[in-house]
């Protein structure tokens, strides 16, 4: 007698009526039982911002994944809502997408993560993760409210978390056996800070008969429009993302957080050198020095400011966290420590439902690096942060860059 | 005056010029440090001179003028002193709702979003019905907070369309709790997305009284507004559940539990019954 086979994705379309037609995806929840995983692992996926990044993000995905659908504001005139949109709502309404790779600027980020979980979607999105700090909670809470998965496009930490120095570095941050750490982790360079910085001298442009302005600036202030303000270009200014710092920061700081296991909490006391920020445009800046309560010190140096090619930090020097900074009996406590868990990627937690190793929590916690940074160059003055309220302490001002408001109808 | 502005111009211009990219990619933080505060020292006069100095975009150059009024604005918080920054900020709002092109008083009012406080709501509060200037007084208030509800509430029987919509959202990022029965009638609205933020707002602030009018909301068979006034419900959910009104919870959650049995909202139902466990109840 023939075992009985589970129906696959791919069984039942070849036996379905459907297959006869156009090659029909079948949603997940259709074949994939309570815990909605499919039998076969074909998804029905949309790419959201189909920009430069549109299709490396589709593919970071790591799924088998038939793109059903294609999202940009700048569609206009082409979109047929069936495969080609200009707003993301319709996409998210479809009930044949199962998961979503997000390739907008980064002031959609969040707006579009949490809609997307919302609407039952998993999520893969690009970085930096959001534009500004309450955002990265907001994708935290509808990630756990609905148990969707979520992860941030930078995948360093899962190098990280395979190599054995690392690994060991890790431990013992992680142990709580270091009493006075004296760790010091500088960027130098690579941050892209002129190449990203906007233009302050704009003048209005005749907005492009394909592009939805409107939808564009979204949740951010409608301004009048420049070519400069969109199309990659868009990471020099403040309403869309936060300059070199924001763009290529998560990159660099988002393994080293897992290194140091920093990924529950934030740094405590910020310290910019930077001239005076414009309102708008994101410009140049020479260091942020961020420190942690447990006295680890994160710090970013330009090297582009005050003088191009050379350092601008001269505090602190680079310093490993090392395993003979403990005494010889908690030495040996780190040495017997189980390695951690091995981190789960996109593909294998929206296949298992684990949460995946750069899900919404964590990459808040990075993201949150490069916007209190941003914030110190922004305000001009050393901050102190709250890691478990995510506010700025006595500095009522610098604090409403935590959460500017958005504008309508978007908010989180 | 006009020596004070032909002085003003001349310090002005001593600031960093944009490259050939527009890019302020050469810039010495010890002259515009010393040319804001020099500018500072000016008073009042000197804040207006520079005021002046702003145009429309398009209708001239005013970049250093528009970077000088924002480091200006920065600085003023910087001094920690409540009442330099309070006499910043209300030099600022007096210049606000006049004769100044809309551009300029939009301008105005991002720096008030910077450096304002109390003491310029009212100001702001009148732009809330201005066709031009709703958005970016309403960013402003709701910035500084204190004070603005009162604002918003004002403005919201006088409001319409999109400045209608704005008011609503404000009033729901502000938790406003006076404004729960305007927000109450808002969900009859014909407008889908001053629907969606009425439900939102009512959600936000944890008004236990709307739960029955949220859960009749997140009946509709219009997916987009279904998926938004459901998620409304959850969140009026952790809201109650948070304050204490665990049964009122209950009520929510046991409810979408119970109808979101289709298996495309298997998740809501999933998500309904993971806040039951968390209330203590399965």
């Amino acid at each position: 007698m023939p075992k009985t086979k589970s129906v696959t994705r791919r069984q039942f379309l070849k036996g379905s009526a459907g297959a006869a037609a156009a090659f029909t995806i079948v949603p997940r929840h259709v074949l994939g039982g309570a815990n909605n995983t499919p039998p076969s692992e074909v998804f029905g996926a949309a790419l959201i911002g189909c920009g430069g990044r549109g299709n490396g993000t589709f593919g970071a995905m790591g799924l088998e994944a038939k793109k059903l659908a294609i999202c940009d504001v700048k569609f206009v005139g082409r979109e047929d809502n069936k495969t080609i949109y200009t707003d993301f709502r319709r996409v998210l309404e479809r009930k044949d997408i199962d998961v979503v790779a997000i390739a907008t600027p980064p002031h959609w980020h969040a707006l579009i993560s949490i809609a997307a979980m919302e609407a039952g979607k998993d999520v893969l999105c690009e970085k930096p993760m959001t534009r500004f700090i309450a955002e990265g909670r907001a994708v935290a809470e509808a990630e756990k409210r609905y148990k969707r998965i979520f992860q941030v496009g930078t995948f360093g930490r899962f190098g990280k978390s395979r190599d054995r120095k690392s690994i060991e570095i890790h431990k013992i941050m992680a142990s709580g056996l270091l009493k006075k750490c004296e760790g010091v982790h500088i960027k130098s360079g690579g941050l892209k800070v002129k190449q990203w910085s906007g233009m302050v001298n704009a003048q209005p442009q005749p907005i492009p008969k394909s592009l939805d302005w409107d939808m564009y600036c979204g949740p951010s202030p409608l301004r009048p429009y420049h070519r400069h303000r969109h199309g990659g270009t868009h990471r020099g200014y403040w309403d869309y993302e936060g300059g070199g710092l924001a763009d290529m920061g998560q990159h660099h700081y988002d393994p080293v957080q897992w290194v140091y296991a920093k990924d529950d909490t934030s740094p405590v006391e910020i310290e910019a050198y930077a001239p005076p920020a414009h309102p708008e445009a994101c410009g140049m800046w020479g260091w942020v020095e961020l420190k942690y309560a447990d006295g680890m010190t994160f710090v970013f140096d330009s090297r582009e400011w005050p003088v191009n090619g050379q350092p601008s930090y001269d505090r602190k020097e680079p310093r490993e966290v090392r395993l003979s900074d403990l005494r010889e009996a908690d030495q040996r406590e780190i040495k017997e420590m189980p390695d951690p868990e091995p981190l789960v990627s996109f593909a294998e937690a929206v296949k298992t439902r684990k949460r995946a190793g750069g899900n919404a929590d964590v990459a808040n916690r990075s993201a949150t690096l490069m916007h209190l940074a941003n914030i110190a160059i922004r305000t001009g003055r050393k901050l102190r942060y709250d890691p478990v309220a995510e506010e700025i302490i006595g500095d009522e001002e610098a604090n409403r860059l935590v959460n500017p408001p958005m504008r309508a109808p978007w908010h989180l | 005056m006009a020596k004070r502005s032909s002085a003003l111009k001349k310090l002005i211009d001593t600031l960093p010029d944009p490259d050939e990219r527009g890019l302020l990619s050469s810039i010495d933080k010890q002259t515009v440090d010393d040319v804001v505060a020099q500018i500072h020292e000016g008073g009042r006069r000197s804040l207006l001179a520079l005021v002046n100095m702003l145009v429309e975009p398009g209708a001239g150059d005013d970049v250093k003028a528009r970077y000088a009024l924002h480091c200006l604005a920065v600085h003023v918080c910087k001094l920690d002193n409540e009442r330099t920054r309070g006499a910043f900020a209300r030099t600022l709002a007096s210049q606000v709702g006049g004769d100044r092109p809309k551009a300029v008083q939009k301008y105005l009012m991002q720096q008030l979003q910077v450096a304002g406080g109390k003491e310029v709501v009212p100001a702001l509060g009148k732009m809330l019905l201005d066709e031009q200037l709703f958005e970016s007084s309403a960013m402003a208030l709701t910035a500084i907070g204190d004070g603005a509800a009162e604002q918003f509430r004002k403005g919201l029987p006088k409001s319409s369309g999109k400045m209608k919509l704005t008011i609503i959202q404000n009033l729901g990022v502000l938790r406003d709790t006076g404004s729960v029965r305007q927000l109450k009638a808002a969900l009859e609205d014909q407008d889908r997305e001053i629907r969606l933020a009425a439900g939102w707002a009512l959600a936000n602030v944890g008004d236990s009284g709307s739960v029955d009018l949220l859960l009749r909301a997140a009946k509709t068979r219009d997916t987009y507004e279904r998926i938004k006034a459901t998620k409304a419900c959850l969140l009026l959910a952790e809201r109650l559940a948070a304050a204490g009104m665990k049964q009122t919870a209950v009520k929510i959650y046991e409810h979408l539990r119970d109808t979101r049995k289709g298996s495309d909202e298997a998740y809501v139902c999933d998500a309904a019954s993971e806040g039951l466990a968390k209330v203590g109840q399965r």
